[in-house]
Formats: structure tokens, C-alpha cells, sequence
């Protein structure tokens, strides 16, 4: 009882913070704030540890948004359906490439990444443009009809199911690092050669993180068509390719809590800056590069140690 | 069954590798008798690690074939081969840096008496597996038990060496094969490794790469002598130092390695 209750203290810790973020801020940031993690939490998992860096991460992003899409553009009102019907998307897209993408090595895999996600930006835009209405995007704000206990068709309700739905990804990746599986994925990145002779299946491992890291991604893409009502191609845009790869990096590449310190830094940078300069992106550009030369284990690596030491003395103090 | 456990574990038949224009294991045969202790060994660049390489299923030879309990495993995965009861070391030490120990041991112990399905891998956890009575035993006899929640990139050459073995000798295979396993090690490291590998005589067939002969002469029943990719001497330890060829090539590296000591 008490082993669970300490397992949990830290998800819920975390998300209760972030709803108590909702005082202080505006809905529209803190719900940004938890989807980005969402989305961010899988490109840092396959990052940190399988050794996958991808720069095509906003492919499986519209994968699961279109998947929604489409659906509430086309067919059927039901917000909640339409989060499975993206989530399910995402996890069939994903079974379909990563076979092939996860033979690959680490650069060769970020780049393949990247390709697929401008194929896709095509698709949207061009190709398919009869049915995803081109640049202008699906609009289907008005079709989202309202649901019976937690309305997420209303942005108070969508917040306290992003939270919900946070808190159970976050306890789904800390229970996942705590497997045998997670420590095959640490392992499988450090030394394959080992894990083979030792009798596991490199392959199996990276394909099972793949398509778990990235019907993640699709369920954050999911989340964003509901929460805004519309999808463009603008949101598998190569300009936004390595967002979720800088904030990992910026957060502390595969810890667990670092996608949420990192989106929660990189937005509120955002967020702030566009208000003084002009220019902001690259005024970000500027700031992230200093950042990421600072402190290449990023803020939750360089600040965990540290609370862990004010912990224990805590502790320390406490048991006296 | 009795008739087969005389006959040959392991059987290499005149196998053939070549890098390029080298060719590093040239044409050997050899067998390994089910639960004996049998030595390779042979100067830097003999082929012994190659020709190791090949038993294993790193490399697959281009000519020449080889046989495990009587099945043809010449090209037969890496996996297939630990499945069937084959594990080995390597040569420079290889276990998870990023892993504490106790979990690099589980993780040796879960596939090997536990599952290989993704799935029940997923919903395992490292926890539950880490007072196991036999990965606890193995952290007892090589000495790691100060060292369990350590990661293993903070642990020294010796006890990564310790810890290897260890995972290798938890998956309980029927032939365990060992590249250098002493290199780098002090000599009382040398003696309690040997000493651990000793109680497994009779019960394991083990095989040991070895470039310091004299380190396992007592330990190893029998000798495989490579000199340029070619086997030049088989049999006993004495009868293997006895042979002018051996002695010739064995000297040299001897005098060579003093030359290096100094």
C-alpha cells in the first residue's frame, strides 16, 4: 500500500502542479503546455532509451490529428470516438513503417523520419487536398457535440481530461522504464551485439518502443484536432520537425519528468518573448543554443540530483 | 542418450573465414566432448577469436560447416544458437554500462528461465525479479553483492569481467564459451574467477580463449593451438607444448610478452 503510494507521488505530484498552474495562467497555455508533453514525452522516450532521435516526429502528430479529422469533419460527432479512431490511427501507421525505419541507425533513422514527415505535409496539402481541404484545413468545431459526464467538447472539461490523460501516460511511462522491457530498450541502445547473445530480439524490442513512442505522438495529435476544433497541414509542417526533439534535450533527454519541465520552459519562453520582440524565434534560437551549451543534461537532469540531495535531508531532518 | 554424451557437443568442420584477402581461420575441424574444459589458444592474430566467432554465429563461414548435438547450425541466428544452449563472452568486456548490476543479471536471468515474448516483457518488472534465489546467488559468488544497485559503468575492469561471467553462467547453458576472460584481471581476481569456473567442471562444457597459457593450464583438459588461422597442435596441455611447431610460435609470443612487461 505504501510501495503504491510512493510509486504514484511523483505523477501525481507532478499533475497536480500543473493544475494548480491553472490559476495562475490561462487555460489555452496550460492545456498547450500538457499536449506538448504528450506529444513530447514519446520522441524522449525513443531518444533516451532506444537511442532513436527523430526528426519526424509531427508525421505520427497529424497521423492521429487527421485520424480524428476526419472523422468529426466527416462522419461522426462523438469527441471520444474520435480520440480512438486517432489513437488507433497512430498505432496502425506506426506498426506499418516502424519495421522498416527501426533496421535503420540513429542518423539515418532521424532522417527517414524527416522525409516521411514532408511526405505527409504533401499529402495533406496537395494530393489529398479534395478531401483534407488543402491549406484551409478541416473545420469541425461546431460538429463536436457534447458528451455525457466529461463534456471535452468545453475547454474546462478538455483540460481536466488532458490532465487525466496526462497523469495516465506519464504512470504508463514510468511503469514501461521499470520493465524488463525498458531495461532491454537501455540496453538494446548501449550494446546490441550483448543482447543478442544473450538471446533477445533487437528488432521486436525497437519496433514494440517505436510503436508505443509514437501512438503517443498520435494520441497528442488527437488531442489538439479535438481541442481546436480543426486540422491543417500546417501541423506536420517541416519548419516544426525538430520541436519535440529540442524540447526533450532541453528538458533532460529520457527522464521521465523532463518533458514536462522542458515544454513547460520552451512555451513559457515562447509565450513571453513573442510579447517584447519582434523577431522571437530567433531570439529563441539564440537562447537555446546557450541553454543546450550550459547543461547538455538539460533542466530536469541538472535540477533532479539536486532536489534528491534537499530530499534526503530532508528526510534526515525529519527522522531526528 | 549415454552413447551421446561422449559424442560431440559442438563440431566444426572444416570452417573457413576470410576478410578480404586474409583469410583468419583457414580449414579447421575440431569437436568439443560434451562437459569437458577445452582451451584455445595462440598469439595475437592466430584466428582463435575469429574462429570463436564463428562457433558462436557472429560471423557465418564461408566454407565448412558447423554442428551442434548433431543439428547443422552453420547458419543459424545468434538467438536460435543461445536457445539451444550456446552462451559466450567477449573479449573486450561487454555488459549494460547504463544498467545497474542486479539488472544486468536479471536481465541474463529472464530470458533464460523466464520468457522471450515482448509482451510478458512489458509486464514484468526489473523489481520482481531482483531477489530471484539464483540472481542473488550469482551476486554472492562473484563477489558483486557491494555492487548490486551500482551502475556498471562505475564498477572497475575486474568486476565488469566478474559480472559477465556471472550473466553468462546464470543462463545455466549447456557449453559456455569464454573470450579472454583474464585479461586485465589481477591475479588474485584471476584465481577466485578460476576458482568459480572450476565448480562448474563436469557439469558445463566450457571454452576458453586464452592468449597466457600458463594462467589455465591447470584448469583446461584439453588444447586447441592455432598459429595463422591454422590449428597446429591438439591434445593435452603437455603434449601440446611438446610439439616443435607450438614451440616455436609459442615461444615467440612469450619472449614478446616479457619484452613488453619490461
Amino acid at each position: 500500500m505504501i510501495g503504491a503510494l510512493k510509486w504514484w507521488a511523483g505523477p501525481l505530484l507532478a499533475f497536480a502542479l500543473l493544475a494548480a498552474l491553472r490559476l495562475l495562467l490561462p487555460l489555452a497555455f496550460v492545456i498547450e503546455v500538457l499536449i506538448f508533453s504528450i506529444y513530447t514525452i514519446g520522441c524522449s522516450f525513443l531518444l533516451g532509451r532506444v537511442g532513436f532521435i527523430s526528426f519526424g516526429q509531427p508525421a505520427y502528430l497529424a497521423v492521429g490529428a487527421y485520424g480524428t479529422g476526419f472523422y468529426l469533419f466527416y462522419f461522426g460527432t462523438n469527441p471520444y470516438l474520435g480520440l480512438l479512431i486517432g489513437l488507433v490511427s497512430g498505432f496502425v501507421f506506426a506498426l506499418a513503417v516502424g519495421p522498416l525505419f527501426v533496421r535503420l541507425r540513429s542518423d539515418y533513422f532521424a532522417l527517414v523520419n524527416l522525409a516521411l514527415a514532408v511526405i505527409i505535409f504533401y499529402l495533406m496539402q496537395k494530393v489529398l487536398a479534395d478531401v483534407t481541404k488543402g491549406d484551409n484545413g478541416l473545420w469541425f468545431l461546431t460538429n463536436i457535440g457534447s458528451t455525457p459526464g466529461l463534456d471535452i467538447a468545453r475547454p474546462e472539461g478538455f483540460f481536466v481530461f488532458s490532465l487525466l490523460v496526462g497523469l495516465a501516460v506519464w504512470a504508463f511511462y514510468k511503469y514501461v522504464n521499470d520493465s524488463v522491457f525498458g531495461a532491454c530498450c537501455l540496453a538494446s541502445k548501449l550494446n546490441e551485439d550483448k543482447l543478442k547473445f544473450l538471446g533477445y530480439g533487437n528488432f521486436g524490442i525497437r519496433l514494440m518502443a517505436f510503436v508505443l513512442a509514437n501512438t503517443t505522438s498520435a494520441l497528442a495529435g488527437s488531442m489538439y484536432a479535438i481541442y481546436l476544433g480543426f486540422v491543417s497541414p500546417e501541423i506536420t509542417s517541416p519548419a516544426r520537425a525538430a520541436d519535440p526533439v529540442v524540447v526533450t534535450i532541453l528538458g533532460g533527454t529520457g527522464s521521465l519528468y523532463g518533458p514536462i519541465i522542458g515544454t513547460l520552459a520552451y512555451t513559457g519562453m515562447k509565450d513571453a518573448i513573442s510579447k517584447l520582440v519582434g523577431n522571437w524565434e530567433l531570439a529563441i534560437g539564440f537562447l537555446l543554443v546557450f541553454i543546450m551549451l550550459a547543461g547538455e543534461k538539460g533542466i530536469w537532469g541538472t535540477l533532479e540530483p539536486r532536489l534528491q540531495r534537499a530530499l534526503s535531508r530532508v528526510k534526515a531532518r525529519v527522522a531526528r | 542418450m549415454s552413447a551421446d554424451s561422449d559424442a560431440a557437443i559442438v563440431r566444426a568442420e572444416n570452417v573457413t573465414k576470410r576478410f578480404g584477402a586474409l583469410t583468419a581461420v583457414d580449414q579447421v575441424s575440431y569437436s568439443l566432448r560434451r562437459n569437458e574444459v577445452a582451451g584455445i589458444f595462440g598469439s595475437n592474430g592466430a584466428g582463435k577469436t575469429t574462429f570463436f566467432n564463428l562457433l558462436t554465429g557472429y560471423y557465418v563461414p564461408e566454407e565448412g560447416s558447423i554442428w551442434y548435438k548433431g543439428e547443422d547450425i552453420t547458419r543459424r541466428p545468434i538467438q536460435q544458437r543461445v536457445a539451444m544452449g550456446m552462451m559466450r563472452t567477449f573479449q573486450l568486456t561487454s555488459t549494460f554500462d547504463n544498467l545497474s548490476v542486479v539488472d544486468n543479471l536479471v536481465l541474463a536471468f529472464y530470458r533464460a528461465h523466464r520468457s522471450v515474448s515482448l509482451w510478458r516483457m512489458l509486464f514484468s518488472t526489473c523489481r520482481a525479479h531482483r531477489n530471484e534465489p539464483r540472481v542473488l546467488a550469482a551476486l554472492e559468488t562473484f563477489d558483486l553483492g557491494d555492487q548490486r544497485d551500482k551502475e556498471v559503468r562505475h564498477l572497475s575492469l575486474g568486476e565488469k569481467r566478474r559480472l559477465e561471467i556471472a550473466m553468462s553462467m546464470l543462463a545455466e547453458p549447456e557449453v559456455l564459451l569464454l573470450d579472454e576472460p583474464l585479461a586485465g584481471l589481477a591475479d588474485s581476481e584471476i584465481k577466485s574467477v578460476l576458482e568459480v569456473l572450476g565448480r562448474q567442471v563436469g557439469k558445463q562444457t566450457i571454452v576458453i580463449v586464452e592468449h597466457k597459457v600458463s594462467a589455465v593450464k591447470e584448469f583446461v583438459q584439453r588444447l586447441l593451438v592455432m598459429h595463422e588461422g591454422r590449428v597446429i597442435a591438439e591434445g593435452g596441455y603437455d603434449e601440446c607444448m611438446q610439439h616443435p611447431e607450438v614451440r616455436r610460435s609459442y615461444w615467440q609470443i612469450d619472449a614478446r610478452q616479457r619484452g613488453d612487461e619490461q
